[in-house]
């Protein structure tokens, strides 16, 4: 459960937390092959996005950035993309 | 998964994926669903290469499996990148999107 990032009016303070994504669809392992639905956690520069970025738990953070990694090694995902 | 040099075609790639095959269930392992992605291009040049056959393929390992199935997937001059993941339990197989990308 990540703080919200400030969104709108900033007087209101961070409320509720926004479920990570991974825990709202109750997935238990993020697959590396998956490299469409990783793309969303990298930058346009290739590189994994904050975790305060993408929202995820620490768990499903760490399970992506591992998971990136992977596909990475595969040439499924660039290491360095758009130069 | 594995990913075979682009020089062959479909038939050189299903006889790499035979001999792993092979390799599996002659070291007490078996050898279980094959998932051909096909030709796709790479993130990245290997080896002067910009795309490659990549190949899924789930198995069981004996005692001497992965050592062997490692020392063979090294010197196989076939195979620009391959990569043994530990699968958990819970995997679930839920079919991933279109991958093939056929290029030139």
């Amino acid at each position: 459960m990540g703080r919200r990032r400030n969104a709108g009016s900033r007087r209101e303070r961070p409320v509720k937390g926004k479920p990570c994504v991974f825990c709202k669809e109750n997935i238990a392992y993020v697959d590396y092959k998956d490299y469409h639905m990783l793309r969303r956690f990298i930058s346009d520069r290739g590189k994994i996005r904050a975790r305060r970025v993408t929202g995820l738990c620490p768990q499903h953070q760490r399970e992506a950035a591992t998971a990136i990694k992977r596909a990475r090694e595969m040439a499924l995902l660039p290491y360095v993309a758009g130069q | 998964m594995f990913i075979v040099i682009p020089e062959f075609d479909e038939e050189q790639v299903e006889n790499t994926i035979a001999r792993f095959r092979t390799v599996i269930e002659r070291t007490a392992g078996e050898a279980g669903e094959v998932n051909n992605w096909g030709r796709r291009k790479l993130a990245y040049e290997i080896n002067h290469r910009t795309d490659g056959f990549y190949t899924v393929m789930e198995f069981t390992a004996g005692e001497r499996t992965l050592s062997e199935l490692k020392r063979i997937l090294r010197v196989s001059d076939d195979v620009l990148r391959h990569m043994i993941v530990k699968l958990p339990p819970t995997y679930a197989h839920k079919p991933l999107p279109e991958t093939a990308e056929v290029s030139g």
